[in-house]
């Protein structure tokens, strides 16, 4: 096993104004390639900086990231762009689709700002990737069309989209229904036993119970680690953390 | 009441960049708005001003030498309709020589003093000092031959010694008509300076300047000073209607092109502003639904937005006035140039009124307007989506051009410009104005440069004229006919007359060779030489209300004058008289008078033309009379000011466009940053970003050129047309280079890559989870 994901102390400071706050105090974790990772922690303990800095949208105060064989710090806002559009997919809470765009079109868009593929290959995986996650039919709706589970996963379509060897997701489910929230995660674990890496920050036992295993984090540093499987004795774990 | 006091200034400086930026904008267009006016209430009636300041006389007399006695003199000036007179003046014509030509001037006394009638204004240099053989020259001089103060001219005196007197000064004289008179130009010296050259004062000339009690009755008092003797003693007389006439004549293309650009300008200034305030406020109907959810009323809400733009409109139209006030010499220059004036700034209360009360005007409704459509806006709707409801679309260009292959930022920046439809409407417009403006430059420009090259489509068909004093008509003509380079000439006998209901014009009689000439014949054809035929101006037909095929009957001469009927075939431009001339064949008037030998010939050259050579050929003497002028000299060098001050004008209009082309990115950006950071986060480029929006911006360009150069075109046509029928000067053919337009479409994409750089470079830094955490 090789690991893609090594994150050494990890540090993160926040200044606003003369107010400075320290959001990751020195976190080092691996993820090894073919996981499925989740994040746990209170509201504010710094698990989307964690993630937002692990897919190169922010910069790290200090520490290292390295993911496959970038090294992730000081890196120009083209590179960390570059790396972004090829090597990680993010999926969000708030799905965050292009409004004026339909599904494919959204689903299509990474694939063709990173070029190097022909529009029928593109085409042809974005058709694979909706039928796949069950939403072929919804191809040409725009996104005010669906409902939040559908856009989910035309959010899990585009970040699949350019086959990239990780996928970010920060609560995928904080904002479904929990019928809706269980596909997501069924899907996202048949993705996973296919071999696609994934790091998943929730605050759900259960759907860190998917995971293979889960990091624990308060104020900023990770104080526990834990296998997946067992629903309620991550609820107990998570718990203990208060 | 607090409240709303509290979110104006917030929002006025919360957006600080954009409430600037309006605050520019609503400046120059109420800067735009003083020009216009103020070049149009100037270019009103400044003959008149200028006539009135100076005293200037309405009637000048030029007697007979020998024929007037003192007693005529005051006998004339003790009329009841005279209020005032210059008393006798003394004036002697002579040529004068400098730079190797010869030029007939009338050396003119004038007192030491200013006199109360008739004053000269000085143009530049000095007026004479007392005792000093020095002279003043009248702006003709000038403007033909170039002269000015620190010139010298060299004089013949009565014994045969030449002397040479330094040129101190240039003056305007209103009563110097220089486009009807025979008399030669002006040069004016002291009394005494006068007798030293030509000390036989029987041979000086007498002439007299009148004021009237009613300045419209030249005629009456003419013909009242007329029948006191059984001799003719009067030569010629000046009317000051004709000299208005001839000055208006000149300043007539400027009048024509200003006023023209003066309208365009006024439409421009309500469009921009109207556009630009709509597209904020509606920009800023998110807030609105804020403002209504903690509890506003809508008309609470309209307090705010209108009271934003009431404070920035009232700052911006003190700023644009003051900016118009400084500007106004500008466009004005042409008209104080041609007429004579000299600039003062002028401050008109209508002016004033007027920006002040149109521009915060304008400004308030389109805000309340916006404003209103956003107090009706569902509050939650608003918040939402920002009240201009979102084409939630993709464009059907965008489409196309994404199965075509185009790069991403391009689709999604060509899609971009349909999303908020009413904005870029709005922004399009407001671009599509400056490109009309350009066009509006262009064409103006291109049309001058078209009828200086063609003077023939003003109706100035020949390259020279010629015209006599004591020669014979024969011996002219004999020496025309053997001048070198000289192809083909006529002559013109001018022949006064008038209706038979009484209204007086002049016709151009004239023999030659008149096919060698391009008449630029705007409707029928020329007449056949020796018949009863006539070409009309366009002036003179839509004065007596006739039509080409129509006859037209005329008093020749005098009251009691051989009446003589003509039928008009054609019609042509008529550069004189406001287009109110007759041309005839000389052969059907000359049976009719005594005297039709013609006094003023008009010369085609040969391209390879010496005009020296020819010069010197028909004045080989001294005191030869026959005075050459060529044609390059006499094209108003106004002009040139006149292209200058449209450009200057369409580059106000152009920045005003890229200033919107500004807040249309600016604003769109503010908006569009969550999208921004989304695009970001899947893996596009700070440049892509920046191109995006350039594409944005650029595309809606292209759209404003494809609008804006045929409107252009149109407007500028018929703006032009309009002008042109009111002055009576005929139909203008509109021209406009190819590669001025063509340059038009790079230089609108570097006006809108401009003016959405900054935005779209500031959008493209943005903090990606910064925007994504503000959900
Ligand atoms: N741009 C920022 N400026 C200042 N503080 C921030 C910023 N982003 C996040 N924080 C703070 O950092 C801490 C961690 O935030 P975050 O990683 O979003 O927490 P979590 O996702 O675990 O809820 C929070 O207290 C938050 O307020
Ligand atoms: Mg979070």
């Amino acid at each position: 096993m090789t690991t893609l994901v090594e994150i050494r102390d990890l540090r993160k400071t926040y200044q606003t104004g003369s107010v400075r706050f320290e959001a990751l105090r020195g976190i080092s974790l691996d993820v090894e390639e073919g996981d499925f990772a989740a994040i746990m922690g209170q509201s504010g303990s710094g698990k989307s900086t964690l993630l937002h800095i692990t897919g190169g949208l922010d910069q790290p105060t200090a520490g290292s990231v390295r993911v496959g064989g970038t090294m992730l710090q000081a890196m120009s806002e083209r590179e960390l762009a570059l790396f972004r559009r090829a090597q990680v997919g993010f999926v969000f809470q708030f799905f965050n689709l292009i409004e004026n765009l339909n599904v494919r079109a959204n689903v299509e868009l990474p694939a063709l700002l990173k070029g190097g593929q022909s529009r029928r290959d593109i085409h042809r995986r974005c058709s694979f990737l909706l039928e796949r996650l069950g939403i072929a039919d919804q191809a040409n709706k725009y996104p005010w069309e669906l409902s939040g589970g559908q856009q989910q996963r035309v959010a899990i379509a585009r970040a699949l989209i350019n086959q990239p060897a990780l996928l970010l997701a920060d609560e995928p489910t904080g904002n479904l229904d929990s019928a809706s929230g269980e596909e997501v995660l069924n899907i996202l674990r048949q993705f996973n036993q296919q071999g696609q890496t994934i790091l998943m920050v929730t605050h759900a036992a259960s759907a860190a119970a998917q995971a293979d295993y889960i990091f624990f984090i308060r104020d900023g540093l990770l104080v526990d680690q834990m296998p997946g499987g067992d629903e309620k004795a991550i609820a107990q774990r998570l718990a203990d953390l208060r | 009441m607090h409240a709303i006091w509290q979110k104006i200034w917030a929002d006025l400086l919360h957006r600080r960049l954009v409430s600037l930026l309006i605050l520019g904008t609503i400046a120059a267009a109420a800067a735009l708005l003083t020009l216009a006016l103020i070049t149009l209430f100037n270019l009103e009636a400044p003959y008149d001003k200028s006539h009135a300041e100076l005293n200037g006389a309405h009637l000048w007399l030029h007697f007979k030498p020998g024929r007037v006695r003192a007693m005529d003199i005051r006998q004339i000036e003790s009329l009841p309709q005279v209020t005032e007179s210059t008393g006798r003046q003394f004036s002697y014509t002579t040529s004068v020589r400098f730079n190797q030509q010869r030029v007939p001037v009338s050396l003119r006394v004038i007192p030491p003093e200013p006199p109360r009638v008739n004053r000269l204004r000085l143009l530049s240099g000095r007026l004479l000092n007392p005792g000093e053989d020095e002279v003043l020259i009248s702006r003709d001089l000038r403007d033909i031959y170039h002269l000015g103060p620190g010139d010298q001219l060299e004089i013949l005196r009565a014994d045969g010694r030449r002397v040479t007197l330094p040129i101190v000064g240039v003056v305007y004289d209103p009563m110097y008509d220089n486009y009807r008179s025979s008399l030669p130009p002006y040069a004016y010296l002291s009394e005494d300076l006068l007798a030293s050259l030509f000390p036989d004062k029987s041979t000086w000339e007498w002439s007299l300047g009148l004021r009237l009690a009613d300045p419209e009755a030249v005629q009456t008092v003419l013909e009242q000073i007329e029948a006191m003797r059984t001799v003719t003693f009067i030569a010629s007389h000046t009317d000051w209607r004709d000299v208005r006439s001839s000055a208006i004549f000149d300043a007539q293309m400027a009048f024509i092109f200003l006023s023209a650009f003066s309208f365009f300008a006024i439409l421009a200034t309500v469009l921009i502003v109207v556009s630009i305030v709509s597209s904020t406020v509606l920009a800023q109907i998110k807030q609105i639904g804020i403002l209504k959810a903690v509890g506003f009323t809508g008309q609470q809400v309209l307090g705010v937005y209108v009271g934003q733009y009431a404070l920035l409109s009232l700052l911006g139209t003190i700023l644009g006035f003051l900016l118009g006030l400084g500007l106004a010499p500008l466009p004005l220059k042409t008209v104080t140039a041609s007429l004579n004036t000299a600039y003062r700034p002028p401050f008109n209360p209508w002016t004033m009124l007027i920006v002040f009360v149109a521009v915060p005007g304008i400004t308030m409704l389109a805000a309340m307007t916006a404003s209103a459509r956003g107090a009706r806006v569902n509050t939650i709707q608003a918040i939402a989506v920002g009240g201009e409801t979102l084409l939630k679309k993709s464009f059907w260009l965008a489409r196309v051009l994404e199965r075509a292959g185009a790069p991403m930022p391009l689709v999604l920046g060509v899609n971009d410009v349909f999303v908020k439809p009413l904005r870029s409407i709005l922004a399009g417009i407001n671009l599509t104005l400056g490109v009309m403006g350009v066009v509006f430059g262009l064409a103006l420009s291109g049309t001058i440069r078209v009828y200086r090259q063609n003077p023939a489509l003003l109706g100035l068909v020949y390259d020279a004229i010629v015209t006599r004093e004591q020669s014979s008509d024969d011996r002219a003509r004999r020496l025309i006919a053997q001048a070198p380079g000289v192809e083909a000439f006529y002559g013109e006998y001018l022949v006064e007359a008038q209706t038979l209901d009484g209204r007086l014009l002049k016709l151009r009689a004239v023999e030659g060779d008149m096919e060698a000439f391009p008449f630029h014949i705007l409707e029928g054809r020329f007449f056949q030489p020796g018949s009863s035929e006539a070409l009309a101006g366009k002036g003179l037909l839509d004065w007596l209300g006739l039509k080409v095929g129509d006859s037209l009957t005329l008093v020749l001469d005098k009251d009691d004058g051989p009446q003589a009927t003509w039928v008009i075939v054609g019609e042509y431009p008529e550069p004189a008289d406001a287009g109110q001339r007759l041309m005839v064949s000389l052969s059907s008037v000359r049976p009719l008078l005594k005297h039709t030998d013609p006094s003023t010939y008009y010369l085609k050259l040969s391209p390879s033309a010496d005009p020296q050579a020819i010069r010197a050929f028909l004045s080989p003497r001294r005191e030869s009379d026959l005075n050459f002028t060529l044609m390059e000299d006499v094209i108003p060098s106004t002009v040139i000011y006149l292209q200058v001050a449209i450009f200057a004008l369409a580059g106000i209009l152009i920045g005003i466009a890229m200033v919107n082309i500004l807040i249309m990115s600016l604003l769109s950006a503010q908006e569009k940053l969550r999208v921004v950071g989304i695009l970001k986060t899947v893996g596009m480029t700070p440049w892509q970003v920046i191109f995006m929006f350039i594409t944005s911006a650029s595309f809606l360009g292209m759209l404003s050129i494809a609008a804006g150069v045929p409107a252009g075109l149109v407007l500028t046509r018929n703006l032009l047309n309009l002008m042109a029928d009111f002055t009576g000067f005929g139909q203008i053919s509109v021209s406009v280079g190819k590669a001025a337009l063509l340059a038009l479409l790079p230089f609108t994409l570097f006006v809108s890559v401009l003016g959405s750089f900054l935005p779209a470079r500031w959008a493209a830094k943005v903090y990606i989870v910064h925007v994504l955490r503000k959900e």
